[in-house]
């Protein structure tokens, strides 16, 4: 157990590295994101069966859904900005700064 | 088709937030929030161009790593309590994470830089929810678990947050940005007490929220997004120049108004913590955003704008937009001060 949990931390904690640092693509911040999803589905499914908890069986399905519609709305953004910009680089939002 | 669409994301944030205030299981209560996130999403983006496209991308990213830091900590306190419901544990690393990730879903002080930018890239009336009605969820963890809070950094990201919303706003003439930069100093008032008495900060909040959409409802229906056209009002409705004014000075705090309240007991109950260094560091900074406030009331009431005069007399037709509740709001919003003995007796 031990042994998973860190491994499974360290995957979490390279995935908000990655949205943290600055980036020139936002796929590849979308992509983090979806890192910090996976890892905590894999940290509930072990939990969920480590301690046989029945009633709680449905909380990683229930994980993974709203991690799919937060890379379906991550995607659609990213459509957009490709159509205005071109590119889908992150430097390009500057238009609300001052 | 749009109408029902509009109908089905409105309910949504609504549910979502309510699903957050009623629940005392963690993962419906992430799943609140998660709800009302992705409702508003579509909502930011109502118009779509290609301005509007940049808060929604950055509420997209800023909110969602938030909720997953969240998460991580409602599976560590659920891997070390066995348990789903709130649970105060003293376990250091689990509330340093979830405090981190509550601060950053409020916008408050070492993360505020999307509030200000998403706030001015929308139109008025969603800037308004985005202000009110998505702080409330947060806010409502974070007071359900105040005793799990780690004190040093919500006290250090309250007063951060005091200092960065008065100073951000000083060199603005955009009035969604000075009302974000006002809303996260606001926030950090009521992050300051929230650790000694959690009744004060829901005070603090509500009384927040009514100055905050009265002062929005006046913008919206004079259709005001800049100093400049806040100056020219005079031209077009001389009476709302008096009750912006009114608005204005509360939610800088001048003592005859409402404003003045929270921040009287919010200071109050600091000093009976004994903890006077940040009771008045935080008072000089509350005088920064006095200072915007003053600034825009003083351009907005007491000044001829120094303008062309062919900008004067702007072009206008008579508008039809009618705010719900905008006269008892605006009495609420200034005149409350003296029912503040009645508010006391809450906490």
């Amino acid at each position: 157990m031990t042994s998973i949990l860190f491994n499974i931390i360290t995957a979490f904690i390279i995935s908000f590295m990655g949205i943290m640092i600055y980036r020139s693509h936002m796929m590849s911040s979308l992509l983090c994101l979806e890192g910090m999803m996976l890892s905590m589905f894999i940290l509930g499914v072990t939990i969920m069966l480590n301690s046989h908890y029945i009633l709680a069986f449905s909380t990683p399905i229930i994980l993974l859904v709203f991690a799919a519609c937060e890379a379906a709305v991550g995607l659609a953004l990213l459509v957009m900005i490709s159509n205005t910009y071109g590119i889908d680089y992150v430097q390009n939002l500057n238009l609300l700064q001052c | 088709m749009k109408i029902m669409l509009m109908t089905i994301i409105y309910t949504t944030l609504i549910m979502g937030t309510l699903i957050t205030l009623i629940s005392s299981h963690w993962l419906l209560m992430w799943i609140g929030l998660e709800m009302s996130m992705l409702a508003i999403i579509p909502i930011l983006m109502n118009k779509s161009n290609p301005r509007s496209t940049q808060p929604a991308t950055k509420y997209s990213l800023m909110q969602p790593t938030a909720s997953m830091i969240l998460l991580l900590s409602i599976i560590l306190t659920m891997m070390y309590s066995g348990q789903w419901s709130i649970f105060y544990s003293n376990n250091t690393t689990i509330s340093l994470i979830l405090t981190t990730s509550l601060i950053m879903k409020l916008g408050l002080a070492p993360f505020h830089f999307w509030v200000t930018e998403v706030t001015q890239g929308t139109s008025l009336l969603t800037g308004m929810v985005l202000l009110t009605w998505q702080k409330i969820a947060p806010l409502s963890i974070l007071l359900q678990n105040f005793p799990t809070i780690n004190q040093p950094l919500i006290l250090a990201s309250a007063v951060l947050s005091t200092l960065l919303g008065g100073w951000g706003g000083l060199n603005q003439t955009q009035l969604r940005k000075i009302l974000a930069y006002s809303s996260i100093a606001h926030m950090g008032w009521m992050m300051a007490v929230l650790f000694y008495n959690p009744s004060i900060s829901i005070l603090n909040l509500v009384i927040y929220i009514m100055l905050t959409i009265s002062t929005f409802s006046i913008l919206h229906t004079n259709n005001n997004l800049t100093t400049l056209a806040l100056s020219h009002m005079w031209s077009t409705s001389p009476p709302t120049i008096i009750i912006i004014l009114m608005n204005l000075l509360s939610l800088g705090g001048l003592p005859p108004l409402t404003g003045f309240a929270p921040k009287w007991i919010t200071i109050q109950e600091m000093v009976k913590n004994n903890n006077i260094t940040i009771s008045i560091i935080m008072t000089m900074m509350a005088l920064l955003s006095l200072y915007f406030y003053m600034r825009l009331t003083y351009s907005t009431t007491l000044t001829l704008f120094p303008s062309t005069n062919s900008s004067k007399f702007k072009w206008f037709f008579h508008n039809n937009k009618k705010m719900i509740m905008l006269a008892p709001l605006i009495t609420l919003s200034t005149m409350l001060l003296p029912m503040t003995p009645l508010l006391t007796t809450l906490s």
